[in-house]
């Protein structure tokens, strides 16, 4: 599975929509549910989805579908 | 042991939650995130029945990040949660008129407090306190205060969990050896919590999160990001194990509770199989894995002194069992542990129905372990309500495998859990003097029987509230109260609750039934009478109505109303009211008019004197 889809699927999961909501430009604003403790959920969720440890800068910056994966592929 | 992976991947596969629970279980794994949040999903599609649970959190930090696992816990229990989060940092603020927590109306209350809430001293260095005996005993007041606020305001089962200190003693490894040591005046300050709950607001319960802690070390109970940005202190494995031990508070509320752990014997209480190993070859001592096998029986007699009876379920010949059991040199349990044996080649859900009939309980309140798959599935398809525990393949594995299962906690031990054990060994020496004497009437002449009647007395809350949540055979309305319910009714003067002790020539067998009526001018109400099922079949019921109706002749009552409800369990007292004298009314009512005190026979009663309790003087006869 490539991370967009494992991603996406994390990003319903942890918020309770359907997978085809979330798209390659989703971002924080664009899911009423991902507040700022569904945040920390996603987070957390992430870090056991792809065997993560975020530091708290790296938190607070992932905010975005784009952001994320980025990240992922520079860790 | 199955690997983490595949535990998920079963529980997901799952076709009932009864099976996702086994394959979870034993439930010592932190789960990932996204698998729980997986697993609530698949929990909500399965066809099982869930009843409403009503859950309200009062904290003082965040406490957002637990919603998951809430969830989860929730569905894995068979629940519908509705879950309140009173506002940050609101506590008695909750319990003004209008506010969102009296409105919710709760069923469990979780308080998550820090030690720092309850005196502003204990935000700051604690070894340099110079008053410390002081800020401990202003501390305690504070909360014992804003405890009995909650108590008085709010029902339901109140619970508080104070949050264990995040950073190592002030004083680093000399602590321990310290004058004035911060382990210990937290030690002492939580035996002093739960002292005065004991004695002053017995309904309120302190769950010790230290205990948590200890179990998985503060660096994985906690998550130092969340709390410095978020104020949310646990990490996931820390989230999801507060919530899984505090689940433990509605299941006892609302779920059957276990009273009987049947057990196999060949690889489950030792190593190897009796008839073809001998009581030589058996594995059991100090040499894993018979070390094992020896902690799991030290396990099993620790759940016996917590009121739960055991009993034996194998497919052997008893004369080689009970070698075992008499002869074994590392046998811990032995004949007398056990309230039940059935050692025979009988299909086991037979015996267990056995088991369950012998011990006058519900097929509900059975725990059975077994190693063999066949067995364990044979019982959970034939016998539906008792709950299996399959022993791990690993002997490591087995002294755990019984941890951390809600129905086998306590909320309180009375002297009659402790003494149960016991009080059944008597009754298996009782059946044996039945058999031999010439008819009913000589025998229960020759149990020379007493019955202390006492009423509303304070000292028995505790065992009087568990005999009506734990009673349902012998129930004639099957209302459920909570210790709580039954202080209130001592206090209410409309009310009057009655209880009796037993005793005959094998012992003592204590409080073992009760009675609660409500008084209005010349008429009273029989709201709830039962008794255990350890006493039934002696006429003991016969004597306490009798002492009851003579207490209400001599308080000018004149007719008394008497009800049934049928439920599932409580057949056996259908005729109650009819064999007593009384006359019906309708399908549920039944009535004496005028009241007429029988004689009670077998039975010596005396009265029972009250003590005076904390809101004062009991009332007279």
């Amino acid at each position: 599975m490539d991370n967009f889809t494992k991603l996406r699927d994390i990003i319903a999961l942890t918020f309770g929509v359907p997978a085809e909501q979330i798209t390659q430009t989703t971002a924080q604003s664009d899911v009423p549910a991902w507040d700022s403790v569904g945040h920390l959920n996603l987070m957390l969720a992430l870090e056991d989805a792809f065997g993560l440890a975020l530091d708290i800068e790296d938190m607070a910056r992932l905010t975005s579908v784009p952001a994320i994966l980025e990240y992922l592929v520079a860790a | 042991m199955k690997s983490s992976p595949d535990r998920i991947t079963h529980a997901l596969e799952a076709t009932s939650r009864a099976g996702v629970l086994d394959a979870l279980s034993p439930r010592r794994h932190t789960l990932p995130l996204p698998e729980i949040n997986r697993l609530a999903a698949r929990l909500r599609e399965l066809p099982d029945e869930r009843q409403p649970l009503k859950i309200a959190i009062v904290r003082t930090y965040t406490t957002e990040l637990l919603s998951p696992y809430w969830t989860f816990e929730s569905l894995l229990r068979g629940f519908e949660l509705t879950l309140y989060q009173a506002p940050y940092g609101a506590l008695l603020q909750e319990l003004q008129q209008g506010a969102g927590l009296l409105e919710f109306v709760p069923e469990v209350t979780f308080l998550f407090v820090r030690w720092e809430d309850l005196h502003p001293k204990l935000a700051g260095q604690v070894t340099a306190l110079p008053d410390r005996s002081v800020v401990q005993a202003e501390a305690l007041d504070y909360l014992i205060n804003m405890l009995a606020a909650f108590r008085e305001k709010l029902p339901g089962l109140l619970v508080l969990a104070l949050l264990p200190r995040m950073s190592l003693p002030e004083l680093g490894i000399y602590d321990a050896m310290a004058e004035d040591s911060e382990a210990a005046f937290f030690t002492d300050l939580k035996r002093g919590i739960a002292q005065r709950l004991r004695n002053e607001l017995p309904s309120v319960y302190f769950n010790d999160l230290d205990e948590l802690a200890a179990d998985l070390g503060r660096a994985q109970l906690f998550d130092l990001r969340l709390w410095y940005t978020a104020r949310s202190p646990f990490s996931v494995a820390g989230a999801q194990a507060v919530v899984a031990r505090l689940m433990s508070y509605p299941v006892l509320l609302k779920c059957p509770q276990v009273k009987c752990i049947v057990l196999d014997a060949d690889n489950t209480l030792w190593g190897g199989i009796i008839g073809e190993d001998g009581v030589e070859d058996i594995k059991l001592g100090p040499d894993y894995p018979g070390s094992a096998y020896l902690a799991f029986q030290r396990r099993l007699l620790a759940l016996q002194g917590r009121g739960l009876l055991l009993a034996l379920c194998s497919k052997n010949n008893e004369a080689d069992v009970l070698e075992v059991l008499r002869k074994h040199p590392h046998q811990v349990l032995r004949e007398e542990h056990f309230a039940a044996m059935r050692v025979n080649w009988e299909p086991k859900p037979e015996n267990l129905r056995a088991i369950a009939e012998e011990l006058n309980i519900g097929m509900d309140s059975l725990l059975f372990v077994d190693d063999n798959e066949f067995e364990c599935e044979a019982a959970r398809r034939q016998c539906p309500g008792v709950m299996v525990v399959q022993a791990p393949e690993t002997a490591l594995d087995l002294p755990e495998c019984l941890d951390g299962i809600p129905q086998l906690e306590v909320l309180q031990l009375t002297n009659e859990d402790r003494r149960r054990a016991a009080l059944y060994t008597g009754r298996r020496k009782e059946q044996q003097l039945k058999a031999t004497a010439a008819s009913l009437d000589d025998y229960l002449e020759s149990l020379e029987m007493v019955m202390h009647v006492g009423l509303d007395d304070r000292r028995h809350a505790a065992r009087i509230a568990q005999l009506t949540q734990k009673t349902n055979q012998f129930n004639l309305t099957t209302r459920r109260y909570t210790e709580a319910d039954i202080i209130r009714f001592f206090d209410d003067r409309d009310w009057l609750v009655a209880h009796f002790r037993l005793a005959d020539i094998f012992g003592d067998h204590g409080l073992v039934g009760m009675a609660l009526l409500r008084l209005q001018g010349e008429t009273a109400e029989v709201d709830t009478l039962l008794m255990s099922c350890r006493v039934i079949g002696r006429g003991a019921e016969s004597a306490f109505l009798a002492h009851l109706l003579g207490v209400l002749a001599q308080r000018g009552i004149r007719s008394v109303r008497g009800y049934y409800y049928p439920t599932a369990k409580n057949e056996m007292v259908k005729g109650f009211w009819l064999e007593h004298g009384f006359s019906v009314v309708d399908e549920t009512t039944f009535e004496l008019k005028p009241v007429t005190v029988p004689e009670a026979r077998f039975i010596r009663v005396e009265t029972e004197e009250a003590v005076p309790g904390i809101a004062g003087v009991p009332r007279l006869l």
